[in-house]
């Protein structure tokens, strides 16, 4: 049987390809949305997994260290060490700032992980050139996506960091690039005063005789120094042994250290359920629209083809042929300018992902759900010229 | 002469009530097998109507219609599929070629038994046959914007000559030719009409062509009238 649709295709297939070019940008548009809801969830999972961390131990009754501010003392990490079924702990701060670089302002998030010991959760993991940091003070490690090179020098607040190594997929949930510090620099960064305020400070507190009694000095020295101390963290991570039931700790330390304490799973929950939430709700109606546009065009299209067919078609039913060689014709091209804008989509969305500011992922398995969804749309999408096909009085071509 | 096709008393009323109208009032025609009639009659006289109910576009409100020795009308469809009726028993000819254009000249021509389910290259080969004989076999690849108005006629041609129908109904398939080819236009039907035993009937209102005719119908008000060639009265006004 001879193919009406393709050859009507191969006959215009200039007008035919552009038309499915242009859909296919937006097939593009389309899967990058969805690439870009992927990328955040990935973004999520790539911070827990970076992080090392089998629990998250923080401030109580918050939703901390990433979707809600979260203060402990950095002490908190001994007692948990202590505690059966946990291998390691380590304190952690997480601060998002804008840093200067050259003439570019760039946004990242400062870690501040413990370095005494290599391994230590928090520490930068994926090191792609460079070293970790071994000094105590000046050192940073930085993701290779905030545009620093090893050797350059960051200002973080009143102090100069070296890089001194470099990271790949270290980013936060909402994809600025990591830097790392040691933890009393990210602590410095975070919690030490300017110089004004630590006089106001001290002003306020000389003037209060309740931390400043008559013929007591060291009150006031003692209450200073306790002000101008930065020993807190934001979160503590564990790592379990090998034995261990991360619930069964992660219940331990909730009754004996009174914090709150997250495992994988509930983080995971936390970052996409709670901190991606609205992001996720925002996109999956731009998906929705963007569905609806492809659709209508998709459908005004091969509409607009069939009605610039209408004397063709009503001559060909005149000659006998069937409403349902015209209903595949129309069908058969309809489906075939989803094959291309899907085709062309693909290309599109491969090519200009990696210029998007934030990590954009395009799974395979998008790709398969995007070709059954281009497919549906333009199956449904035909129905309208079908419509107007099947109408088509043969008597047309006869006129009078 | 063996019957082509014969109409006994069709009418066609359109509407109801005082809307109602008589399109045809009670058509007789018979026109035999390799037989070329023409069908001529002033605008709004009815020439449309008589060739879709020829055509099974349209359904008569009563009377008889016979192709062959088959009854395909007796004030109703004889026949269940009017779409395989006009496929396997009625060629058309239009006033434009109306070929298809994305089709090339063998294909168009052998889009009817293809569809009919006849294998592609028998199909193909059938047409090419045609083509040779109607001269246009030269165009056999070309793409209908490609041919010349006449080469597209022939082809056209071609298409209704392809599923060897009994009856073929050419509505003003010279309006667009000049004179010369107007007149090789209907001596080729003529030819093809001997040929394949075919039933012509060509609905014109070209007065070049009209002497050629053996037979004539005029059609006035909705009723046919035979007439000689070379005694009927020039339309006032002309049309489909």
């Amino acid at each position: 049987m001879i193919s009406l649709a393709g050859r009507d295709i191969l006959h215009g297939w200039g007008k035919f390809v552009l038309t499915g070019v242009g859909l296919g940008l937006l097939i593009g548009v389309t899967l990058s949305m969805a690439g870009v809801y992927r990328g955040m969830v990935d973004d999520a999972q790539a911070l827990l997994d970076n992080s090392r961390a089998d629990l998250w131990v923080v401030q109580k009754d918050t939703l901390g260290p990433y979707a809600e501010p979260s203060s402990l003392t950095e002490d908190s990490e001994r007692p948990i060490q202590a505690m059966r079924g946990v291998a390691q702990a380590a304190g952690v701060t997480y601060l998002t700032m804008q840093i200067a670089h050259g003439d570019m302002d760039v946004r990242v998030m400062v870690v501040g992980a413990e370095m005494g010991e290599p391994g230590l959760p928090g520490q930068p993991t994926h090191l792609i050139s460079g070293r970790q940091i071994v000094r105590a003070h000046y050192e940073a490690v930085a993701d290779v996506k905030t545009g620093f090179a090893i050797g350059d020098r960051v200002k973080v607040r009143r102090n100069f960091y070296t890089i001194v190594g470099l990271t790949s997929r270290m980013v936060s949930s909402g994809g600025d690039p990591m830097l790392f510090l040691s933890l009393k620099d990210a602590q410095a960064a975070q919690f030490q005063k300017d110089s004004d305020a630590i006089v106001r400070q001290r002003a306020r507190t000389a003037a209060n005789p309740q931390l400043n009694p008559p013929g007591n000095p060291a009150v006031t020295q003692a209450v200073n120094a306790v002000q101008s101390g930065n020993t807190n963290v934001n979160a503590v991570l564990v790592t379990i042994t090998p034995d261990a039931n991360p619930d069964d700790v992660a219940a331990a330390i909730r009754r004996w250290q009174r914090l709150t304490v997250y495992t994988r799973t509930e983080m995971e929950e936390i970052l996409v359920q709670k901190l991606i939430a609205n992001s996720a709700k925002q996109i999956a109606m731009f998906l929705v629209i963007l569905s609806i546009v492809s659709a209508a065009i998709v459908a005004f299209i091969i509409y607009t083809m069939t009605i610039g067919k209408i004397r063709e078609i009503a001559v060909l039913k005149l000659i006998g042929t069937r409403n349902r060689t015209i209903s595949w014709m129309i069908l058969q091209q309809a489906l075939g300018l989803g094959l291309i804008g899907f085709i062309v989509g693909k290309i599109a969305a491969s090519m200009w992902a990696p210029f998007f500011p934030k990590y954009v992922l395009l799974l395979s398995s998008d790709s398969i759900r995007g070709f059954v969804a281009v497919m549906l749309i333009c199956t449904l999408a035909s129905f309208l010229a079908i419509q107007a096909a099947i109408k088509v009085d043969p008597a047309e071509a006869i006129g009078g | 002469m063996a019957e082509g096709i014969t109409l006994e008393n069709v009418v066609k009323t359109y509407g109801s009530g005082e809307t109602k109208v008589h399109a045809l009032r009670g058509v007789d025609m018979n026109v035999a097998k390799g037989e070329v009639v023409g069908l001529i009659g002033p605008s709004g006289s009815g020439k449309s109507t008589l060739l879709k109910c020829l055509g099974a576009v349209i359904e008569p409100t009563s009377g008889k219609m016979t192709i062959g020795d088959q009854c395909i009308y007796d004030n109703r469809w004889k026949v269940r599929d009017l779409r395989a009726l006009r496929r396997d028993m009625i060629g058309f000819i239009f006033q434009a070629p109306y070929l298809i254009p994305f089709l090339d000249v063998t294909d168009n021509v052998a889009l009817l038994p293809m569809l009919a389910g006849k294998p592609n290259a028998a199909a193909r080969k059938e047409a090419r046959d045609l083509l040779d004989a109607l001269d246009v076999a030269h165009r056999a690849a070309a793409v209908p914007s490609q041919l010349s108005g006449g080469e597209q006629q022939r082809v056209a041609i071609a298409r209704a000559l392809i599923n060897r129908p009994p009856v073929i109904l050419a509505d003003e398939p010279t309006a667009p030719l000049d004179g010369q080819r107007a007149l090789a236009v209907v001596g080729l039907l003529n030819d093809m009409a001997r040929q394949f035993d075919t039933a012509i009937i060509i609905v014109t209102h070209d007065e070049k062509i009209i002497p050629t005719f053996k037979r004539l119908y005029n059609i006035r008000d909705g009723q046919t009238v035979e007439e000689t060639p070379g005694h009927h009265a020039p339309a006032a006004s002309v049309g489909t």
